[in-house]
């Protein structure tokens, strides 16, 4: 291996906390509203009677499974993780079946040059970071699981609409899909359009629009059926590719508002609902069962460190 | 999920519920099936490098949605909305380890269905030297049991438990004989006999029939068990007399050709100290009056011969059961005979018990103890056929008791005299009348001493009864072959029916007529069998040779719509 490593004895789950996507300092978003109508026409627009028949959900989870002190031959010492992930696809074609399931476990540190063998079929592969930082570590992690879930849409696609849990960013080459937002940080929309978004009835949508970050993509707003405890209760935003022509771009949104609530979960079975659908809700449990028992890894990771100190 | 099992695989032993050598659950793989009573063989290797090799029959199988949380995610799942997977899982209960090195088998392992030789080995039918068939599994298989634990060698007797008119209990009892007579295992088969007791419906008289409705699919599980299909070869029927008929013709409806008419001449009844027999209730034993019985008894065996089956008593001729109450009663009323008949000091009033008996008795066995017909050694059970039918169904509780108690003590001390060679086959239903489990009675010694002594005598019960639990204990715990049919579920949770394991037992109370649960020594785990429909005529109907014209008594049957559904 060519470095020794001590896992650090606090739980993982103490470490620092990123929210995906979360960067300080994120400048106002430029918003074109004009996509679909003008911005003097804009009101609810209801779903499409029918929906596509077949639908594929896509998702990843990831896990710290132990954060490791690793002393490098020249007596340096630096912060890693030992992390898994997982990613798969739910097809929905009247049965809901997981499928195209993968996992990955990485060693995440800086300039490593080699994994660790944990336990015969548990290998966590080495990849690299600039720094030890925190950020940087759980940003790797972010990159690897984005990168095995695109590897799952692709390996799972063929379906009229995929739905990628989470922003579009950085796989808007995945074909027919939209970006699935649970959660609502930035204001898109000037103040008069925001309104609009808590008057939308269940099934509605806003209008089709483009907006700009450090990326371009269409996106829309639509509101999932269940208790209107706030203006804000069940909305959603999708995103689609920048690449795709405003009609197909508008036909997505349609089948989305056609097709999502029929999978929003309710409030009993599911604390996020009715954002975090049936399907995807089910593949993070498939997908968690796939990564392996947490204290069983952090054991063979244990028993790896003592075989490394001792050699 | 997983890649496919080899087409020879069903499933892994899984981690998920302990695996012991007892028992284990095994996942199925979802291209295979496992059913209830299927047969597996795995394997597992010790770190010595030795292989062990685990046999087992499958005791429950379930299924279940992996991925659901609640009861209501079944919807989602049905909806297409939520991802699950459906688990099926069997458990398996050992039967065999060769060799014996009881380990349990390691999660993983691959389990496959045992077939032919392994199926064999798994059931110990490798092991038997002579097999009996005894029916055949769901899957249209074979089973046997070891003979050696039947005929007397190592065990002997079969107890049979079950509702009435739905666990076929007769019916069963009926083919295991004929499965004795006609398989070529049992030695001396032409010297073996035995004796049914017909206690309700006329079902058994046509043993000697072959049934001619029996269809080709139940002809073909008759050669699947090596068995031919036909009726018993040599049957004797015997009948008790109509009521009040002078010339004693038997008292049967459904047949009229080849029955005899039984009864006892009053010179056997009193030369073979039959009296005790009438007093077959369970004693108690604060009753003083069976030292009464045994006295009047000792007078009666001083009779001479009248003839024709009646006697002379002190210069008095009897020749009808009526008479001879009359009499003891004179006697026993009479305050200088009292003394001589009754034995000294005995009190009027253990006297009067004696005899509201026994006045009890006279209508229901005058016509079966008489001496008023001519050759009554015509009417004795000869008991000279391979099958002896003895039909009491018509007779009232008290007189058949007497006739079961009096047969039995007759064959019983025949056997003895004739020594072991040969069999003697008794199958007797309702034995919690014969034998309760409180009390004391003649019969019940008899058939306490069959089952105790009759192994090495060559005398075999196979006993029947409702309820288990009723029956004196030591009966039934020699039996080494236990059968149930349907029980009741109250009756299937008593600690008679220990020897079922829970699955086996929850199934007792809903196995259909034709199904039987049968346990044996030398295999931990009880067999679930389903045996032919009788290839002997059970009613007119059915007669190859019809002894009444079709429609004849069309009593409430218990195998209708057994064929049917077989």
């Amino acid at each position: 291996m060519g470095f020794t490593f001590a896992v650090e004895s606090w739980a993982p789950e103490y470490g620092a906390q990123l929210e995906p996507g979360d960067t300080p300092n994120r400048p106002q978003p430029d918003v074109d509203v004009a996509v679909e109508r003008e911005r003097t026409e804009w009101a609810p627009i209801a779903p499409p009677p029918a929906g596509p028949e077949h639908v594929a959900f896509v998702d990843g989870i990831q896990r710290i499974d132990a954060r490791v002190w690793i002393t490098n031959p020249d007596g340096s010492v630096r912060m890693g993780i030992c992390a898994s992930y997982a990613a798969g696809v739910v097809r929905c074609n009247g049965v809901a079946k997981a499928e195209a399931i993968v996992v990955g476990r990485s060693l995440i540190a800086p300039q490593v040059a080699a994994g660790i063998d944990a336990m015969p079929g548990v290998d966590f592969q080495p990849c690299s970071t600039a720094t030890d930082a925190p950020e940087v570590l759980q940003q790797a992690l972010e990159g690897r699981r984005r990168e095995l879930e695109v590897e799952a849409a692709t390996r799972g696609a063929g379906a009229e609409l995929v739905v990628l849990d989470g922003s579009l960013s950085g796989r808007t080459h995945v074909g027919g899909a939209i970006g699935y937002l649970k959660t609502h940080q930035v204001r898109y929309l000037p103040d008069d359009l925001h309104l609009l978004v808590g008057k939308l009835g269940p099934g509605e949508r806003t209008p089709v629009f483009m907006t700009t970050t450090n990326w371009s993509r269409y996106s829309w707003y639509l509101r999932l059926p269940g208790p209107a405890d706030h203006p804000w209760s069940g909305i959603v935003r999708c995103e689609a590719a920048e690449t795709l022509t405003p009609a197909e771009a508008i036909e997505l949104a349609g089948m989305s508002a056609a097709t999502l609530p029929r999978y929003a979960s309710a409030p009993h079975k599911d604390p996020r609902a009715p954002q975090n659908l049936y399907p995807i809700a089910g593949l993070e449990r498939e997908l968690r069962r796939y990564l392996g028992d947490q204290q069983l890894l952090y054991r063979a990771l244990r028993q790896a460190a003592a075989r490394t100190a001792a050699a | 999920m997983s890649d496919p099992l080899p087409e020879e695989l069903v499933g892994r032993v899984l981690g998920t519920d302990e695996a012991t050598p007892l028992d284990f659950w095994v996942a199925i793989d979802p291209g295979h099936y496992l059913q209830l009573d299927d047969v597996v063989a795995l394997e597992r290797d010790l770190p010595g490098g030795e292989r062990i090799r685990m046999f087992g029959v499958v005791s429950q199988v379930r299924a279940r949605h992996e991925g659901a949380r609640f009861d209501s995610d079944v919807f989602l799942i049905a909806d297409g909305k939520l991802p699950a997977e459906v688990s099926e899982a069997a458990k398996v209960l050992a039967t065999r380890f060769e060799p014996e090195v009881f380990v349990p088998p390691k999660p993983g392992s691959a389990v496959r269905k045992a077939r032919d030789e392994e199926r064999d080995q798994a059931l110990f039918f490798d092991r038997m030297e002579k097999k009996l068939a005894i029916g055949l599994s769901r899957d249209g298989e074979p089973l046997y049991v070891n003979l050696e634990f039947l005929d007397g060698t190592r065990g002997a007797h079969v107890n049979i438990s079950g509702v009435s008119g739905v666990a076929t209990k007769t019916t069963y009892a009926t083919f295991l004989l004929y499965s004795l007579f006609h398989s070529n295992v049992l030695q001396h088969a032409h010297a073996s006999k035995a004796i049914i007791f017909n206690v309700k419906g006329e079902d058994l008289l046509f043993l000697d029939q072959e049934n001619a409705k029996l269809e080709d699919a139940q002809r073909l599980r008759y050669r699947q068990l090596g068995l031919p299909a036909g009726a018993f070869a040599q049957v004797e029927f015997w009948a008790p007399p109509r009521r009040g008929d002078p010339n004693a013709t038997p008292w049967i409806s459904r047949r009229d050709t080849g029955v005899g008419s039984f009864f006892w001449s009053i010179l056997d009844f009193c030369r073979q100290d039959l009296l005790p027999y009438l007093f077959a209730d369970a004693e108690d034993d604060r009753a003083q009056y069976p030292i009464v019985i045994h006295n009047v008894m000792a007078q009666l065996r001083r009779c001479t011969d009248a003839g024709e089956g009646g006697v002379n008593i002190e210069g008095q001729t009897v020749r009808s059961f009526a008479a001879l109450v009359d009499l003891i009663s004179n006697r026993l009323t009479d305050e200088h005979e009292r003394e001589r008949w009754a034995g000294p000091a005995i009190g009027q009033g253990t006297v009067n018990a004696f005899l509201r008996r026994l006045f009890a008795a006279v209508r229901h066995v005058q016509d079966i103890i008489r001496g008023d017909v001519p050759n009554p050694e015509k009417h004795h059970i000869a008991r000279g056929s391979q099958v002896t039918v003895v039909d009491i169904h018509n007779l009232n509780d008290r007189a058949q008791r007497f006739v079961v108690g009096s047969v039995l003590r007759e064959a019983f001390d025949d056997k003895e005299k004739q020594g072991p060679e040969g069999h003697l086959f008794v199958v007797l239903d309702e034995l919690n009348k014969y034998a309760p489990r409180e009390g004391s009675s003649p019969i019940k010694e008899i058939l306490l001493d069959i089952a105790e002594r009759g192994r090495s005598l060559g005398i075999i019960l196979i006993g029947a009864q409702q309820t288990a639990s009723e029956v004196e204990r030591r009966v039934v715990s020699n039996s080494a072959i236990r059968v149930v049919g349907r029980l009741d579920s109250a009756e299937a949770g008593r600690e008679e029916y220990g020897w079922l394991p829970a699955a086996h037992r929850a199934r007792a109370t809903i196995v259909k007529p034709g199904t039987m649960i049968l346990s044996q020594p030398e295999l931990p785990v009880p067999l679930v069998l389903e045996f032919p429909f009788p290839a002997w005529a059970t009613r007119p109907s059915e007669a190859a040779e019809h002894p009444l014209p079709a429609g004849v008594g069309t009593a409430a049957d218990p195998l209708a719509g057994w064929m049917a559904e077989a």
